[in-house]
């Protein structure tokens, strides 16, 4: 078996280029913020991003200039307010949109990982449509004369996601809310996966239901603990909602953003670095958060 | 708690008080963050302890005790029954296996047209939201839908300046029968009163307890006549619980 475990320099330098279409994986629960972090220390150029529900890492990566097109269902800090660089960006035309729906989203992805080039569906059919899906056309069931959209498939060049567990191979086990995450890998081309622990090949074979990705699939594998902070991993630490509601704070002003950035994202080379930016103490309390260690 | 003053209530547990109660009879409800998902546990710990909270991340018969960011978030995983993947649950919603759901907006209008994409023209707005998520393809598929919204005169609108989850009323109706939609909304409920739709949009159908006519429509741009109906008292049950929600 060809082994995939990969340093984060290397995979991000090797399989993602300018131009790229990027998937990045998940719902809430397991973003890989710190693997992805690494497309804006590398200074990657007119990206296109895309996911159902965005939340603050899409916010820190159109910031950072590194995005050409984001393509999405929902772009916010959930509960908390909108995404300002989104928000900034939109609003002098520095980016290029699509906007969708969560379920259109999760449509296209299923769409390429089935290898289809449309989906029919009864969604966008009333109601106003952004005019940049304008090319979305209709179709009739050749069956039953039944009118649906035809949801064009996303075939993402490079899926980034993070999971709890993988055996050096790159089998990926995973658990707790997926949401679209293990659909927009299997539709992309190239996987690469972030996670909280390495384990060997006998202990994932214990329990092959919880493979949610094969080997095959994966291009690479990078052991990053602490690397979906602020969001949670579950039966690993929490969430972390206060810095969630601070960031709303700091992206409001750019200049602020920017020293954020600073910290978390270019002062973050290592890991180390970023685990110490979280610190011991907010370690110890989200390890004993909510979905945390048991 | 005890209240004997509707009007000491919280805005947002009033509107999920009066929620609570329409969840009655119904046993899986799609909801969103918020107001709806308070209405919606609130329901299943006093009058529908039956009812099946599911969450467009995937968690379904979930119980959120704690205050909930994100659908996807800790207090949604946590004692949640079963979680499955979001294509699941959308498929769920579009067979049209999920009974009812919830919405809240920015904006709502006359016919139940809901926006949460733009304040101001779509490519030049005032304010950029955060878009539809998945609330649109709740509007337009589920079975049966309620608006939330908070009392507040600026959300209520002739017409919302974008279409993002779709209502009903005359021209929408043959449109959702035309492509085989759900009915779109029956059914707005603020923190003073509810409305039900009729082909021309909605109408004033009860006041909650303690709250005028005046108050019902205070700064409403609809033409609305004084209700037929009593006012609405709320389930003793659902008043004591009111502080189980946040």
């Amino acid at each position: 078996m060809i082994e995939k475990i990969s340093n984060i320099t290397e995979a991000i330098k090797k399989n993602i280029n300018d131009n790229d279409t990027i998937f990045i994986g998940g719902f809430g629960h397991l973003i890989p913020f710190y693997l992805t972090h690494e497309l804006i220390r590398q200074n990657k150029a007119d990206l296109t991003i895309c996911r159902s529900g965005a939340d603050i890492l899409f916010d820190q990566l159109i910031a950072s200039k590194i995005i050409k097109k984001v393509i999405f269902g929902y772009i916010g800090n959930p509960s908390v307010g909108l995404s300002h660089s989104f928000n900034r960006a939109y609003k002098s035309d520095i980016i290029e949109v699509e906007e969708w729906t969560n379920q259109s989203m999760i449509l296209r992805l299923h769409a390429a990982r089935m290898g289809v080039s449309y989906l029919p569906s009864k969604i966008l059919q009333i109601g106003d449509k952004p005019s940049n899906i304008n090319y979305l056309k209709s179709t009739i069931c050749p069956y039953t004369g039944d009118l649906y959209s035809a949801i064009p498939s996303l075939k993402p060049d490079v899926a980034l996601i993070h999971a709890q567990h993988a055996d050096k191979y790159g089998n990926i086990q995973m658990w707790g809310i997926d949401g679209d995450t293990i659909e927009g890998a299997l539709a992309s081309d190239k996987i690469i996966v972030s996670v909280e622990k390495i384990i060997n090949n006998e202990k994932l074979k214990e329990h092959p239901e919880m493979t949610v990705i094969p080997a095959h699939r994966v291009t690479s594998v990078i052991e990053l603990p602490w690397g979906a902070y602020p969001s949670y991993v579950s039966g690993y630490y929490s969430r972390d909602d206060d810095h969630y509601m601070e960031y709303d704070q700091i992206s409001r002003d750019e200049e602020k953003l920017l020293d954020y950035l600073d910290e978390w994202v270019h002062s973050s080379k290592t890991l180390k670095e970023y685990q110490e930016m979280i610190g011991k103490e907010r370690c110890n309390s989200l390890e004993k958060g909510q979905c945390g260690k048991k | 708690m005890t209240q004997n003053n509707y009007k000491d209530i919280t805005i947002n547990k009033r509107i999920a008080m009066i929620a609570a109660s329409e969840l009655v009879g119904y046993r899986s409800c799609f909801v969103g963050i918020g107001i709806p998902s308070d209405a919606a546990c609130l329901a299943k710990i006093t009058v529908e302890k039956n009812l099946n909270l599911i969450y467009e991340s995937g968690a379904i018969g979930a119980f959120p005790h704690t205050k909930s960011y994100s659908t996807g978030s800790p207090s949604i995983a946590h004692g949640a029954e079963m979680i499955t993947d979001s294509l699941s649950v959308f498929s769920e919603l579009q067979a049209g296996r999920i009974e009812v759901g919830l919405l809240s907006a920015a904006q709502i209008d006359k016919y139940g047209n809901l926006n949460s994409t733009v304040i101001g023209s779509y490519d030049n707005p005032k304010v950029r939201m955060v878009g539809s998520g998945g609330a649109h393809d709740i509007a337009c598929l589920i079975p049966n839908l309620f608006t939330l919204m908070p009392h507040e005169p600026r959300r209520f609108v002739d017409k919302v300046d974008f279409v993002t989850s779709p209502g009903s009323g005359l021209e929408l109706d043959k449109l959702r029968s035309k492509y085989k939609l759900g009915r779109g909304p029956s059914l707005l409920i603020t923190d003073r009163a509810k409305f039900k739709m009729s082909v021309d949009g909605w109408y004033l159908h009860s006041i909650l307890k303690d709250f005028s006519y005046e108050d019902a429509i205070e700064g409403l741009p609809w033409n609305l006549k004084p209700p037929a109906s009593e006012p609405i008292i709320i389930n003793q049950d659902i008043i004591s619980s009111l502080d189980a929600i946040n």
